[in-house]
């Protein structure tokens, strides 16, 4: 047996390689708690636990706790804080008020993605999480474009200061709410705040890559994170809380067709073709904007597609996709989906292709796998009542 | 326990484990394999008549975010293979060294199966 990891894979090396990976401050307990792991992105975190299909549904059906210690953490400050995000992603940083965080991508000129990221805004200053070990790259690029535009603004890489938790799951809030005394219920979908989680100070927002009801927890200094980890999973012990791994994190992102930079962002890839045309604020300027504008002018580009297997198999990264024997597209991500126990597929597909309804075949192993295009996600909110 | 061996069967260091009956023997992969690889959701069987050559693909055994080729432990003709692991496959982490056999192939060569590992080499090495 020779077992190809195909999980986790980056295909680039942000930030350039690292010679040895950084472990998170919770590896200790984790290894205690049976964790098997991974590495990513130079980081060396929980792959499973018990089993990925396991963690996954604990998450759809009740609460799981992970930790996303390898995401980044960067602050931005100055007087002109909100001025340089609104020049380096597409979101226009004025209509987020306090209190509040957003989805957003941060381009180059040419219109392709750097990273896609969550800025929050906390008052008296931003928070942004770009991706596992984009911090440096990240950081630099807004430091150079507050340099090239004259703005009062600075970026500072933090990752190294901050743990970050997620808890995830229709039991989440019920969980973290026995760890602080603020009404979790006030806390908004995509808000967030400076808080207490068993009177450790944190940052909480109503955030989650799952798809499911969760919170993050931004826990500095790094030493206090395992208390707040342990009591987590004591809290969360009545609804049959699970510590969950990368794994189950990809499988559940992969069922809402959220994106992984790694996967769905390599190779340079605008937001129109990932289909993140969404998050694109026009009504102001930034950088990569006019390359945008002339792609949509255009319209002739490829665009992420969503295909859910009709035959038994599974599709995985790099799968060519075909339509009468040519070739339409490519996978970016594939899986099996654990609650719909079939091959499901994200993927850069022709523009005349994917109609929804659509059957493609996905090349497996020189094989081709009949794939019908469907509308994100593929697993519906209300799937855990129904099943 | 997830690391069992088996004491009548023959082993690769690749975790396959064959278990001969005269000019025959049925592959499969071992415990230790199917406890690391956890969850497996699909197995691509090979097609009956097929010969492959001792150390070549045999077939294919995937968890949900892992793709694990199989190799033939000896060289020889595939005689049978076991159908019912398409419709469960979790069967090989139930029962990998029972339930969960994978192929059945007639030896073209009985030397290469003197060139395997008895159970107690194959425990050093998990």
């Amino acid at each position: 047996m020779f077992c190809r990891n195909v999980k986790l894979q980056l295909h680039y090396t942000p930030g350039g390689a690292l010679a040895m990976a950084i472990k998170s401050p919770l590896y200790k307990i984790q290894e205690k708690l049976g964790a098997k792991f991974t590495e990513f992105a130079g980081f060396e975190m929980p792959l499973q636990y018990s089993s990925i299909r396991e963690e996954h549904l604990t998450v759809r059906r009740s609460v799981g706790l992970f930790d996303v210690s390898h995401m980044s953490n960067v602050w931005i400050t100055g007087k002109d804080a909100m001025k340089l995000l609104s020049l380096t992603t597409v979101a226009d940083a004025s209509k987020v008020g306090e209190k509040q965080s957003q989805y957003t991508v941060i381009l180059k000129e040419d219109g392709t993605i750097i990273d896609d990221t969550i800025f929050m805004n906390l008052e008296d200053k931003y928070m942004m999480i770009p991706n596992a070990g984009m911090n440096a790259v990240v950081t630099n690029w807004l430091n150079e474009q507050a340099k090239k535009h004259k703005l009062n603004a600075k970026a500072e890489d933090a990752s190294r200061d901050f743990v970050i938790l997620a808890i995830q799951g229709p039991k989440s809030r019920e969980t973290l709410q026995k760890l602080t005394n603020t009404d979790l219920n006030s806390v908004k979908f995509f808000g967030c705040q400076y808080d207490n989680i068993s009177r450790v100070p944190c940052i909480i927002s109503h955030t989650g890559y799952t798809g499911e009801l969760g919170f993050e927890l931004q826990i500095t200094p790094n030493k206090k994170a395992e208390g707040v980890f342990n009591k987590i999973l004591d809290a969360g012990k009545e609804f049959d809380i699970k510590p969950i791994g990368l794994g189950a994190r990809d499988t559940l992102r992969l069922e809402k067709c959220f994106m992984l930079a790694g996967n769905e962002f390599h190779g340079g890839r605008s937001p129109l073709e990932a289909t993140l045309g969404w998050t694109v604020n026009w009504d102001h300027d930034f950088i990569g904007k006019e390359a945008l504008l002339k792609q949509k002018e255009k319209g002739t580009f490829e665009r992420m597609t969503c295909l859910m297997c009709v035959d038994k198999g599974i599709p995985r990264h790099g799968c060519e996709i075909h339509k009468d024997g040519r070739k339409v597209g490519i996978v970016t991500s594939g899986t099996l989906s654990p609650c719909l126990n079939v091959g499901i597929s994200m993927g850069y597909v022709h523009p005349d292709c994917r109609a929804e309804g659509s059957m493609l075949d996905i090349i497996v192993r020189d094989k081709p796998l009949k794939a019908k295009v469907v509308k994100p996600p593929f697993v519906p909110k209300d799937w855990a009542q129904k099943n | 326990m997830a690391n069992e061996v088996k004491d009548d069967l023959k082993y690769t260091k690749t975790h396959e484990w064959l278990k001969v009956k005269d000019n025959k023997a049925t592959v499969g992969i071992t415990d230790h394999a199917q406890a690391e690889l956890t969850d497996i959701v699909y197995v691509e069987l090979p097609s009956v008549g097929k010969t492959v050559k001792k150390g070549e693909e045999l077939c294919v055994v995937e968890s949900v975010k892992s793709v694990s080729e199989i190799y033939a432990p000896v060289s020889g003709k595939i005689v049978g293979v076991n159908k019912k692991l398409e419709d469960s496959p979790e069967t090989i982490n139930k029962s990998p060294y029972g339930d969960g056999w994978l192929v059945e192939l007639e030896i073209k060569d009985k030397s290469e199966v003197d060139s395997l590992m008895d159970a107690k080499s194959y425990k050093k090495t998990i």
